[in-house]
């Protein structure tokens, strides 16, 4: 079970940086979610570990030693692509006997562990079909089975789950993280939905442009986003911004506009331009607290977002429902004061 | 040059073509141009300078012309029609229809030739009964022995071959048309008229570039029928250049001649070539502009 | 509407009358006795079918007639060339040369040139053809003929693979090459089979092509199998041409025996053939 470093990565093509000077450290056994907008580099960070393409400068250490010269099939990896990559000429099981017999492995070998890894992923029946026959899950078990099968040093997935529908996606989810669990292989996994991310990662390393914005667990992720954009980028519906400037008048305050917060018991080194963060579900309706005017009602179901103006400033709140409320109310809200995230106006970076 | 190692790789794919490239087009080329540029023992514009008195040559040409005009025109335009007519049409038969006008293209030329040869023979050939029948015609007529007719019954043997070439590509092209347009297009109140003129013809012009230019380079390939069914004449009512080209260099054996006029023969194609590409945007559509990305 | 509808009917039935009917004169004919072949007015239902116009050589004004069977030694030579080069074409040339295009060198002006290999008239290259297979040795030889189809099918096969190649998804090789395959293994065993009904079209318009060919037999073939390489064409134009032969039925059977693998493969591949023809500009 190994570890991988990337070192001053970079990649470019012509003169478009896809990855731009990427330094970070994958644990073994981690569950690794490289998690970013489309062209933010994620697939390609993972390309460049799988060895399908060739960084323009930096190192690529798997347990200790720089495999940057490797071609992929030494360096030990599995991958599972985005659209699966089944061989559509071969059954499930010579997909899946594929790399071993590559690999030299006996007859008798190969088959026993092809059977064991296709009873591990529940695709014993479908070995002798070709992957036209099957289903988006079946096949995606079998892409599984065929990076399984080697027991390999990493386990590369390339947004695996995207072609599955809704309900698949969510059963898959919980399958690949006890899948994961119970082998114990070092996991990187790359996807845009957050939602993904937070379930079943150890780590995600937040991408943004060829950048790592962060990298932190899934509840710091999204408790404490450390810059503008992973605090805009996770969450649904996205987080709150307002713009204006942190005052130091005897207690500290946050000033927009006509808008006044008072931020008892925080402290910060200087007065500065802000920006004033807080997630839905931290601004709530209360009996005392600042004005807003109800602009729109969205009823989601269980909750229901409201679309409030609050001193000038659009903001959702997402309100749990058990009093009537319709558009053009006016309303009071509260928001907490330890909710409350505050970024440097200039820098997007979090002030803490 | 230095080559990355994904241009090494496909080098090693493509060296085959390569090798044949080389030896199959670019030497025929060199010999081409050696013998046509030297004769009495050493360099010469002889070969170049005998076309300008050559009268052979000139009704060579003009034939040629006569030949290439009317071969287009005929099947671009009937091809087109059928094309529109047959993706008018609803009805059960429309598979059909396109099945049995596409039957034509798989006949060799040689085949249409022997055809052409008994179906216009003036005494037993049933055209001209036909004809005689509906009144057209009041005596029989001579198609392949008059120097008035033998080039149209060329050219109409030639059409009844690519017609469906013309056909089969613009309704494929008709077929690509998203039905939804059309609807939108009834929504907005538009005449079947101005949805011909607004919305097909528009949308299926490079389809109608790639087809013309592709079926002129085949009516240029055009030798077989003339060989078979009128060697030319009568007197030399259809000689056209590939013909004339295989007279000189296999009946009177004159290679140098006939070398100097297959450059003519290629520079002429090639201008055509040259400027169908340079004014129009065919290139595009024949997916040349797709493999620069990336 | 529905009158419309009529009118097109009719013109599509008039045009479809009109290309199937010298089709079905060369079979009539080939079928009839010589005595309903030459009458006036002509016959248009033969009222006797024979078919010895198929097998049975007769005199026709004191010369033998042909048969369709008398033009077999034409017709193996046209199945040897036309499989010949179609195959070469094909798998050894163009299958590689369009993965290689497609895959690693990305080059439009490699493209061009195959597109510009497609436009050269026959006529203008017949005469160094004629001189390179001459100094070969291999004038009436299948090596001769096949080597000089190769500049039909060679570029018709790369262009047209080239289509299909880029249209596999990529990412399948990459799992190939994860899994550990070699470069030249992932084109034989994961590519090729994966573009095999592109490969299938492919071989199936140039064994047209081929099969319908007569310039270059012309020039470099003169006799027939065993002892020479002279194509099926050639068969029916040396009668025409050469002998000015008007045993019309013999002929005919022989153009119907000539026509018959061409129409089965072209209607076999027909909803291919566009998209082989346009070079890909129409997606079939």
């Amino acid at each position: 079970m190994s570890e991988v470093v990337l070192e001053n990565l970079t990649k470019k093509f012509g003169s478009f940086v896809a990855i731009d000077n990427i330094s970070l450290r994958i644990e073994p056994h981690e569950f690794f979610v490289l998690l970013g907008p489309s062209g933010s580099g994620k697939s390609t960070l993972l390309r460049l570990i799988a060895g399908l393409e060739q960084p323009t400068s930096g190192l690529i250490y798997i347990d200790g030693k720089v495999v940057n010269s490797l071609p992929p099939k030494e360096r030990d990896i599995a991958m599972v692509f985005q659209n699966y990559a089944l061989y559509p000429h071969f059954t499930v099981y010579d997909n899946i006997a594929l790399p071993l017999k590559v690999r030299g492995q006996s007859k008798s070998q190969i088959d026993a562990k092809v059977r064991d890894v296709a009873s591990m992923l529940h695709i014993e029946d479908l070995l002798q079909k070709k992957p036209g026959q099957l289903s988006g899950g079946q096949q995606q078990r079998v892409a599984l089975a065929r990076a399984l099968v080697r027991d390999p040093k990493l386990f590369l997935l390339d947004e695996p789950l995207s072609n599955l529908d809704a309900k698949l996606r969510v059963e898959a989810r919980a399958f690949l993280k006890e899948l994961q669990e119970r082998l114990g292989v070092t996991t990187i996994y790359v996807t845009h939905d957050q939602s993904e991310a937070m379930s079943m990662a150890t780590r995600i390393a937040v991408l943004n442009k060829g950048k790592v914005m962060q990298i932190a667990d899934p509840f710091s992720i999204y408790r404490r986003p450390a810059n503008m954009f992973t605090a805009g980028f996770i969450g649904s519906p996205s987080m709150n911004f307002i713009e204006g400037a942190l005052k130091k008048d005897g207690e500290w305050s946050f000033v927009a506009g006509g808008l006044r917060v008072e931020l008892p018991g925080l402290s910060f080194s200087s007065e500065r331009r802000a920006i004033m963060g807080f997630r839905p579900e931290h601004i709530r309706i209360a009996d005392e607290g600042i004005e807003a005017t109800v602009s729109l009602v969205e009823p989601m179901g269980s909750i229901i977002y409201l679309h409030l103006n609050l001193g000038g400033f659009e903001v959702i709140a997402q309100h749990a429902g058990e009093r009537k409320i319709k558009e053009g109310d006016k309303v009071k809200v509260r928001l907490d004061p330890e909710s409350l995230l505050f970024y440097d106006a200039e820098s997007g970076d979090l002030v803490s | 040059m230095q080559l990355s190692r994904a241009q090494k790789i496909g080098l090693f794919f493509i060296i085959p073509l390569l090798a044949y490239f080389l030896i199959f087009f670019i030497y025929p080329l060199y010999l081409l141009f050696s013998y046509a540029f030297t004769g009495n023992g050493g360099l010469t514009l002889a070969n170049f300078a005998k076309m300008a008195s050559d009268p052979l040559l000139r009704v060579s040409l003009i034939n040629t012309f006569y030949y290439y005009a009317g071969s287009a025109a005929l099947q671009f335009g009937i091809g087109f029609l059928l094309a529109v007519v047959l993706n008018a049409y609803s009805g059960r038969l429309k598979g059909f229809f396109k099945g049995a006008l596409f039957v034509p293209l798989t006949v060799s030329p040689v085949v249409i030739g022997l055809m052409w040869i008994i179906i216009f023979n003036p005494t037993y050939g049933p055209v001209d009964y036909i004809l005689k029948a509906l009144g057209i015609a009041k005596y029989s007529i001579n198609w392949l022995g008059s120097t008035n007719l033998a080039m149209p019954t060329i050219i109409i043997a030639n059409g009844w071959e690519y017609i469906p070439f013309v056909f089969l590509i613009i309704f494929a092209g008709l077929q690509t048309i998203p039905k939804q347009l059309y609807e939108a297009a009834e929504v907005d109140g538009m005449s079947h008229f101005q949805t011909f003129r607004y919305i097909t013809l528009p949308l299926i012009r490079p389809i109608m570039l790639v087809a013309f230019l592709l079926n002129s380079i085949g009516i240029l390939q055009g030798f077989a029928l003339v060989y078979e069914v009128t060697s030319g004449g009568p007197g030399y009512s259809t000689y056209i250049l590939s013909y004339y080209i295989y007279q000189v260099g296999f009946s009177f054996f004159n290679f140098r001649y006939a070398a100097a006029l297959s450059i003519l023969f290629l520079i002429i194609v090639g201008v055509f070539v040259f400027l169908v590409l340079k004014f129009t945007s065919v290139e595009k559509y024949l997916g040349l502009s797709d493999h620069e990305q990336v | 509407m529905n009158r419309f509808n009529l009118l097109l009917l009719v013109v599509l039935l008039i045009a479809t009358a009109i290309a199937l009917f010298p089709i079905y004169w060369m079979v009539i004919t080939s079928l009839k006795v010589s005595s309903e072949i030459f009458s006036y007015p002509p016959v248009f239902i033969p009222l006797k079918i024979t078919l010895n116009n198929y097998y049975a050589q007769g005199t026709y004004y004191g010369a033998l007639s042909q048969t369709a069977v008398g033009s077999i030694p034409w017709v193996i030579n046209s199945f040897i060339a036309s499989i010949g080069a179609s195959a070469i074409g094909t798998i050894l040339i163009g299958a590689p040369a369009a993965y290689g295009l497609v895959r690693y060198i990305r080059n439009i002006w490699l493209s061009r040139l195959i597109l510009f290999m497609m436009m050269i008239p026959e006529s203008a290259f017949m005469l160094p053809y004629f001189l390179m297979i001459s100094k070969a040795g291999w004038i009436n030889t299948w090596w001769g003929l096949i080597a000089v189809y190769l500049s039909l099918t060679a570029p018709m096969s790369t262009w047209l693979l080239m289509g299909f190649f880029n249209d596999l998804p990529k990412s399948v090789e990459e799992a190939a090459q994860i899994d550990g395959l070699s470069t030249f293994n992932i084109f034989a065993r994961i590519s090729m089979p994966m573009a095999a009904p592109g490969i299938a079209v492919a071989f199936m318009i140039n064994f047209m092509n081929i099969w319908n060919e007569m310039l270059y037999a012309l020039v470099l073939t003169y006799s027939p199998f065993p002892s020479g390489a002279q194509t099926a064409p050639l068969f029916l134009t040396g009668f025409i041409v050469i002998e000015k032969s008007f045993a019309w039925g013999g002929l005919a059977a022989a153009g119907t025996f000539v026509l018959i693998p061409s129409l089965i493969v072209g209607l076999v591949a027909e909803k291919y053939l566009v998209k082989g023809w346009t070079l890909g500009a129409v997606k079939g």
